[in-house]
Order: C-alpha cells, then structure tokens, then sequence
C-alpha cells in the first residue's frame, strides 16, 4: 500500500540562478511522475522541512522536473544552497490545476507578475505542445526592475510562436528596458481580445491578483472565467492537516486553482 | 443486536483474566482528571464506568499526539472500555477526513481497524455537558462495537458490529448470560441523563440557529471572549474532532505528524508572510466558523459533538456555550 506521507526520491540536477533571490531547480526523478499542470507537489529538504510548490517545467515531461523558488524562508534558504547531487524529496501531485479542456477553442489571457511567471511558465509550455487547439494566448508579465524578471532567455523564443502575443512591463525601468514601465495591469490595455468571453488565468503575488483580477473585471471578463493560483499554508496536500483551510474549501485539493466566482465571497482570499 | 448480563464481580474477574492477553484501555482517576489508562489485574476494580467522560477524546487512540507516520510499525488491536456517546458520534467525521478514498492514512486506517470500541451510557453528566443540544443522546446510538450499560449489580454488554461480535464470540465465557432486552431500569437511566443534560442547556441555541450566529459579525463578542484567549490550544488537543497536524521532518524523509492547531499564531502564514488569521479574535472564531459552518458545509458532518471539554480546558475560562448565548442575544 502507497503511504500517502512518505516522499519519492528525486536528483537534484543543477540550479540555475534566475535573480538575486530566485532560482531553478532541475529534478530528475526516480521514476517517471505525471501531474497537470497547475498542481504542485511538496519538496522535502532530507531532515529539514517541506514546503508546497508548483512545477515550472511542462506536464507532458516525465522524466524530468523544473522548479522554480524564491528565497523566503528556512527550507528555501537551505534549497537555494544547493548546487546539485542531492536529493530531494517530494509528494504529490496534489489539488486541482487549470482545466485545460475548457481552454481549447478559446482565447486565453494570462497575467503573471514576480515568481508568479514559474507556474504560469508550466502552464504555457504545457498549451504550446497543441497551440493549435488554442485560438490566441495574450500573456502579461510585469516584474519589479529588469534584472527581476526570472526565465531571460524564454521570452525571445515565447514571442516567436504563432498564436502567442507577449507583452512585459517593469515596475520601474532602467536604460536596457525598451518594453512598457509601469504595474502589470496597464498592459492590460494593449490586449486586443474579447473580453467576454476570453479565459483569464492569474498568477502572482497577492496584491497584483488583488488588482489584477478587478481590471480583469472591469474589462469585462466573467468571473467564472477568471482562474486564480492561490498561496495559502499547504502542509499535508491531502485535505487533512487543516493549514489551507479557506472557508468550505481545503486549497490543497479543491485548489490551488479556483476560478474568482468560486471563491470571492470568502473574507481574506487576497492575504 | 445481542444483549448480554453478568454479575459486576464476574465481569471485574473476566477483565483481569483477559487484561493479562489483550491491549485494554479504560478511565480511571488520576488525581483530578480521569484518562484513559491501561488496564492490568490490578487496576480493573477501578475502572470508572458512565461517568460524563475521561478529559482527553477517544481521539488520542487514532490519532496520536505526535506519531512518525513513514516508519513507525502499525499497532495492534486495542480494545477501548468507556466510550462516551459525544466520542464516538465525533468520529464520523475524523473517519470522512482520515479515511478518504483519494487519500486513505493507513496509520489511521489500521488503528480504526485494529480497535474495538465499548461504549458507554452516561449516568454522571458534568457542567459542560451539552450533547443534546446537538441531537446527540447521552448513550451511545452508533459508532460501538459492544455497548456498555449497567444496573443494580449486573453489567449488561449490547453486541453492535460484526467485529464487535467477532471478539465477542472468541473471549465470551459461560458467565455471560444471553437476554431478550435491556431491562426497563436502563431505559430510565438514560432518559434522565438526558434530562439533565438537556434542563442544563435550555438557553443553549439549536444547532442551525447557532450555524448563523457564527456566520453573523458580532465583532464585539469575539474581541470580548478573545480577551482571556492565550493562544494555548487546550481547546483544540481536547476536542474530539480538532484534526489539523503538522508534518515535521526527520532524517532519511521521516515525517512526525504532530498535532496543531489554528489556536497558535501563525497557523495559516504564508511565506510571502501574509497570514488571514493573524489577530487573535480571528483565530477564536475561526475555530467556531469550522465546526458549525465549514465542517458541516464540507462533510455533512456535525463538528461539535457538545463535550464540553473546550469549556473545561480553558484557562482563560472561555466558555463556549456563554459565547453562544452572547451572540444570540445580539
């Protein structure tokens, strides 16, 4: 019998430095490990703690994992010491992801700011493998200053692919920016879409899910449209350890993904 | 259901004989507090039977205080005497979290397994009582094995479950005398326990009424009450149906699940920092948004079973049923 506790083993490969505080970790597993994309898995640091992320590699990949993690606590100070050769374990996949399915045929926008872009990041090579079934893909993404923008070399090869219109802002530029300056939400301004009717996804840190989701629904965008990535305590990732508890809904298995009608009545969602 | 009578002193006899093979647990008094401890031959004349119930749940048995859940060997059976009705109705609910089909916890699930639970009727209720309330009798209706009722100088075993009757069959001894019905004399033992609950708890809402009382701001109450809370967690370790843990981690990918609770500070933060529960009076009411609102909403299942423990426990002297009875006449 499966011990839902108990983690599998994977490699550490290499870390990748993506900014000061943010790095890429590449994982490969024991053995093969299937999830969809917007679930997330918990990595254990052997002794130390575990801590709930999601991948930032494609859900078609098996046998390999990227995950992306800002320093901000005990277990991701210790993570970003690494180098590579350890391992590394983790439990999941857990919860719910985007419902992919009801993305096909349609135009999907997607608004990611910070660390925010690693999932979003899953989400978009995992449509890019059948970018046919998607009308359009708008993505926005902001970060802080120019050298905060985590993943420099994708958004060259994102931009190029057909049905895909990137747009990127700073919160506050340098000399080597020529792209837009300003919060995530003005880009939203440039995005020619219908907004009635476009599925929205939304990942970030709070306050720019906060303000990102109300333009959304200014420009017209439905609620039950809107699908948002939540941060809360996940701890156990099986529904029973009460620390994502969020009124009726445990995060880590009716979430992480909500869409914004399903949760907008709850009190504190933003913080 | 099989009923069975013994003479108390035969029943005492057969403890002992059978203490000596089986894992037994019963209340006993231990200075002030009665818990649940195990029985031997010399302690099963003791044995303090329909009190109103031992101060930790019946939870401690599935559900240890701290229990290394990747290599620690599965337990044996034990056999629980003295199982109070609001005990037993709590584990509906810790069975629909622990027993999940998506996610099984095979430590819960061998330990449930491995557990024959004998109930008891309650003759003795306390201060705190309020399972009527609640729509639960004072006598157990479900969750037992083997039910444990008595009168005068007899002991009289009701036969529940299939395992219940299982064991039964294998330690019974000519002792055990098969009857018909519990005599009437129980009956009325059990109603008037109930009385009493219930004549306790007149001003105490009903359970839908209460559901709304919660979900309403009264924010004056809360910061009221919140007042003396220190934070502690007595109400939650008490409570039979307080089921959040947290995983710490030991070498070689070992994890303790240890009980927690959304009492401490810090429960819900985030590692961004952000934390929805960060003020105290939050806290207090989110532990009442959960059991008459979330858990019912997300389990059908009642989460207060009206122990009353959370009442005892506190050293703040909150008292649960009085927060109640504020807010309704809000």
């Amino acid at each position: 019998m499966k011990n839902i506790y108990e983690p599998l083993k994977f490699k550490l490969d290499k870390v990748v430095e993506e900014s000061p505080l943010i790095k890429t970790f590449f994982l490969t597993p024991d053995e093969d490990f299937t999830f969809k994309t917007g679930q997330f898995v918990e990595v254990t640091i052997d002794g130390t703690g575990e801590a709930p992320y999601t991948p930032s590699s494609s859900a078609w990949v098996k046998d390999k994992m990227e995950i992306t993690i800002m320093k901000a606590g005990y277990v991701t100070e210790k993570m970003h010491k690494m180098k590579g050769g350890e391992i590394l374990g983790i439990r999941g996949p857990f919860g719910r992801g985007y419902p992919i399915d009801k993305f096909y045929d349609n135009e999907i926008l997607i608004l990611g700011g910070g660390v925010g872009i690693a999932p979003l990041r899953c989400l978009i090579l995992t449509m890019l493998e059948e970018e046919e079934k998607f009308k359009k893909i708008d993505i926005c993404f902001g970060a802080k200053t120019p050298p905060d923008f985590i993943y420099k070399d994708w958004y060259k090869e994102l931009g190029d692919h057909k049905r895909v219109n990137l747009l990127r802002s700073v919160d506050k530029a340098d000399d080597s920016w020529d792209e837009t300056e300003g919060l995530v939400t003005v880009l939203l301004d440039k995005v020619k879409t219908d907004f009635s009717k476009v599925m929205a996804v939304v990942c970030g840190p709070p306050i720019m899910m906060k303000f990102g989701t109300f333009r959304l629904l200014e420009l017209g965008v439905k609620e039950e449209n809107i699908y948002l990535s939540m941060e809360k305590n996940m701890s156990c990732g099986l529904g029973k350890c009460g620390h994502c508890a969020m009124g009726n809904y445990f995060v880590c298995k009716d979430g992480p993904v909500f869409t914004y009608a399903e949760i907008k009545d709850y009190p504190n969602i933003w913080i | 259901m099989k009923n069975y009578a013994i003479e108390r002193e035969k029943w005492s006899e057969f403890l002992k004989r059978i203490a000596q093979k089986e894992n037994i647990y019963a209340p006993f008094m231990r200075e002030k507090n009665i818990e649940y401890l195990h029985v031997n031959a010399d302690n099963a004349d003791s044995i303090e039977y329909h009190i109103a119930k031992p101060t930790s749940s019946v939870k401690i048995f599935f559900f240890p205080i701290k229990e290394n859940v990747v290599k620690n060997a599965l337990e044996k059976r034990q056999i629980i005497i003295g199982v109070p009705a609001c005990d037993l109705a709590s584990l509906n609910l810790m069975d629909k979290i622990f027993l999940d089909e998506d996610f099984l916890d095979p430590y819960y699930q061998k330990r449930r397994e491995e557990t024959i639970l004998i109930g008891n009727d309650c003759y003795e209720i306390t201060d705190s009582c309020h399972c009527t309330a609640y729509d639960i009798a004072p006598y157990p209706t479900k969750n037992y094995d083997i039910n444990l009722a008595s009168h005068e100088e007899k002991i009289y075993l009701s036969v529940n479950s299939e395992k219940g009757e299982k064991f039964f069959d294998s330690i019974k001894n000519g002792d055990f005398q098969e009857i018909d019905s519990l005599p009437d004399a129980i009956d009325m033992k059990r109603m008037k326990t109930a009385e009493k609950v219930k004549k306790q708890n007149k001003q105490l809402p009903e359970l839908d009424s209460t559901r709304k009382l919660v979900l309403e701001d009264h924010e004056k109450v809360w910061k009221k009450f919140a007042k003396t809370c220190v934070s502690c967690g007595a109400c939650s370790a008490i409570c039979p149906t307080c089921h959040c843990f947290l995983l710490l981690d030991k070498e070689n990918f070992e994890k303790i699940k240890n009980w927690d609770t959304c009492q401490y500070p810090s429960f819900e933060k985030v590692a961004a920092g952000e934390d929805p529960l960060r003020r105290l009076y939050d806290r207090l009411k989110n532990r009442y948004l959960c059991k008459f609102v979330h858990k019912p909403d997300m389990f059908g299942e009642i989460a207060c079973t009206g122990c009353g423990r959370c009442i005892d426990a506190c050293i703040g002297e909150i008292n649960k049923n009085e927060l109640i009875i504020e807010l309704s006449n809000c």
